[in-house]
């Protein structure tokens, strides 16, 4: 139930953040949407805590579950994100993702996972934590990278109208782009790392046929090609904000492909 | 109640720029001027509102006397140079009609561009200039001093609420949001200049006033473009190596007078094509343009030139005037709610008689009782005192409450005058507004939370 509050809430968020962008800043529209968005969060934390009071794990092993808590990384993302004023305006990128998450989760029921975990404690939560931010710091900056080809776009065609008006400054999404990037792939890096140690260490192998670490490396060689089209000479920005859009769209296409055809343990992948 | 508040000046509506520059006060020159109308008999409030728009006189009460005539004298003592009758170029407006204008000159209504923002800062300026002037009794009273404040508080309004101030309404400051749009702060941004178009100096005047510091200049006479330089205290550079500069530029601006284009792609390319990193904004306000179209098909480039910038202009005013109508009606709102206030204040003696008088009529019947009941002990005096005052709390509660609303819905001086018929009141013994109004509400709360103890 307080998951489903959490879901309406992040709804409720999106309306006024919508309805900055149609009719511009009137009243107190703006400080509305930033007080829904950390209502929502704040449920969102009460549902999960509540979770683990109940069931004694973490929401973490059981898809429901764990797609929810990523969706929570994305909403904590959002809160750090509200006052820092124009970059409050990422949320509308961002905000649609943790939706299509949470609202996910409440389809496939966010439930304990019936399963054995072996690998558990303080290294399983750090391991996920980790894997989770490093998604949520390419969702960030797939959000800044949305924004900034709009920006860019609507800088090209000269129209300097609400869009232009809403949208942050060049060079601000590309500052939250690369911090998003940069956070993002340390925390993965680490996930990976983590979680490779412990399989070889306890399995004996990197199982690396399990769809999980398969699509965990892609997601890992994706922030390298995103890095790498930053590097590039040339014309970076554009294209580097362009990478960001193509690279998550690739990581959770490639999620869904997975967990259709090859799908693992059931637990997250 | 008519409002006895009257506005006279001079506006970009009735007096050219020659005359109004002549009207502009500084804030030591309007001091002078209030100082000077504070010794005239007959003004209680006034302040005077100067910008580059309008220089205008709020005088309350304005009495019989012509205002126009006074404030033309004090005028004529600025405008020496003016040829012909001042009064030419004066407007006076009066009452309610006097309200809606500061309204509409506090929201950027009656600017000449609509929705200028800097008008909002000026009236408050004004407003505390007179309010804070060390001269007794003060200038700014209970009248213009909620006349004022309620302008700030409607213009803040109709700014966040509708779009009246909505886009840069001129072309420097599309220019200047343009580069804000792109580059975010223009602390540190370099800028290069091409030749030495009056519309580029306004242009690069107003990035600079963003934090622009690095200004190249380039134009094909050298000594023109040193001395544009030393002006924006910049660096002048030979107009053959202006290839060299544009790869370490964040913006150009070119104003030049060559008939064919100074700036091409193949420039461009051969500039930074390789090393550039970061997004170039070029503005090209020169006629035959500059740059050749062309440019703005780089994917970093954002080529704008005069007749983008003016159709942006364009788009951004006809936004603002969408406004005005949902401005106006707040703009009305406010206003009313001053006359309601202004109206109010009539029967504020009228309430305040109707308790003394009913007060007194309460301690002599009171006296009268406590002679006739001699044995009574302290506390059942102070109980039947306490029911007296109770009661007539209750007698007067709805009498005032309803007197106070019709005044506010406008029923006029018939109401007072019934009021005072009823009440055997005579007229006059008006009171200082705020402290009149204070005590009569203390009065209506004593009153309120009485009734509630006698309920319980």
């Amino acid at each position: 139930m307080i998951h489903l509050s959490a879901f309406v809430f992040y709804i409720g968020a999106l309306v006024p953040w919508i309805y900055l962008l149609v009719r511009g800043p009137r009243g107190h529209s703006a400080l509305i949407a930033s007080g829904l968005t950390a209502v929502a969060v704040a449920l969102h934390a009460m549902a999960l805590l509540d979770f683990w009071l109940t069931y004694g794990e973490l929401p973490l092993g059981g898809l429901g579950a764990a797609l929810s808590s990523l969706s929570f990384v994305g909403g904590l993302a959002l809160v750090a994100m509200l006052p820092l004023k124009e970059v409050a305006r990422i949320a509308l990128g961002l905000l649609p993702f943790v939706l299509l998450l949470q609202g996910s989760a409440l389809i496939l029921g966010i439930e304990p996972t019936p399963l054995d975990l072996d690998f558990q404690g303080a290294g399983f939560v750090l391991h996920v934590g980790l894997a989770f931010l490093g998604l949520q710091g390419l969702a960030i900056a797939s959000a800044a990278g949305l924004l900034y080809l709009i920006q860019h776009h609507e800088l090209k065609v000269k129209r300097l109208g609400r869009v232009f008006r809403f949208i942050p400054a060049l060079a601000t999404l590309e500052r939250v782009g690369r911090i998003g990037l940069s956070v993002g792939f340390v925390a993965l890096s680490l996930a990976l790392v983590l979680g490779w140690a412990w399989t070889v260490q306890n399995r004996g192998s990197l199982e690396i046929d399990d769809p999980k670490v398969v699509w965990a490396v892609l997601s890992w060689v994706v922030f390298l090609g995103i890095f790498a089209t930053r590097r590039s000479r040339g014309t970076n920005e554009y294209r580097s904000a362009l990478a960001a859009v193509i690279g998550f769209g690739i990581v959770i296409g490639t999620y869904l492909a997975l967990r259709i055809t090859a799908g693992g343990t059931g637990l997250f992948l | 109640m008519s409002l006895p508040l009257t506005v006279v000046g001079v506006s970009h509506e009735t007096a050219p720029v020659e005359v109004r520059e002549q009207l502009a006060y500084g804030p030591t020159e309007a001091t002078e001027a209030l100082v000077h109308l504070r010794e005239r008999e007959g003004v209680e409030e006034a302040i005077l509102l100067s910008t580059c728009n309008r220089t205008e006189v709020y005088l309350y009460p304005s009495g019989d006397r012509n205002a126009t005539e006074l404030i033309g004298r004090l005028f004529a003592k600025r405008s020496t140079k003016i040829e012909g009758d001042l009064s030419g170029y004066l407007f006076e407006k009066g009452g309610e009609t006097a309200v809606r204008h500061l309204f509409r000159v506090t929201a950027g209504l009656d600017a000449m561009v609509t929705g200028e923002a800097e008008i909002q800062g000026q009236v408050r300026d004004a407003y505390q200039l007179a309010a804070k002037l060390p001269v007794a009794p003060p200038l700014v009273g209970p009248v213009l001093g909620r006349l004022f404040e309620t302008a700030l508080s409607a213009g803040g309004r109709v700014r966040s609420q509708t779009s009246i101030g909505e886009g840069a309404a001129s072309v420097a400051s599309v220019a200047v949001e343009l580069a804000g749009k792109i580059f975010g702060s223009l602390h540190g941004k370099r800028v290069l200049i091409l030749g030495a178009g009056i519309t580029g100096e306004l242009i690069v005047e107003a990035l600079s006033r963003e934090g622009v510091q690095s200004v190249a200049v380039a134009n094909r006479t050298y000594d023109r473009a040193v001395s544009l330089a030393r002006k924006h205290h910049g660096q002048a550079v030979p107009f053959d190596r202006i290839a060299d500069v544009l790869s370490t530029v964040d913006i150009v601006l070119s104003s030049t007078a060559a008939p064919h284009p100074v700036l091409t792609r193949a420039i461009l390319r051969d500039s930074f094509v390789e090393t550039r990193k970061h997004p170039l904004l070029i503005i090209d306000v020169a006629i035959p343009r500059d740059v050749d179209p062309s440019v703005g098909d780089e994917p970093e480039v954002f080529l704008y030139n005069v007749d983008d910038l003016r159709s942006i202009v364009e788009e951004h005013v006809h936004l603002r005037q969408d406004a005005v109508p949902e401005a106006d009606r707040i703009i009305q709102s406010h206003s009313d709610e001053f006359s309601a206030w202004y109206a109010s204040l009539e029967v504020v003696p009228v309430i305040q008689s109707m308790r003394a008088s009913a007060e007194e009529q309460r301690r002599a019947e009171l006296e009268r009782l406590f002679g006739s009941l001699r044995g009574l002990s302290p506390e059942e005096r102070a109980r039947i005192e306490e029911f007296s005052r109770r009661l007539q709390n209750k007698l007067l509660h709805d009498p005032t409450t309803r007197l106070r609303k019709g005044m506010a819905d406008g029923a006029g001086p018939e109401l007072v005058d019934a009021v005072r018929f009823l009440y055997g009141i005579e007229a006059g013994g008006a009171i200082e507004a705020d402290s009149a109004e204070d005590s009569s509400e203390d009065g209506d709360e004593t009153a309120d939370h009485q009734e509630k103890e006698s309920e319980r």
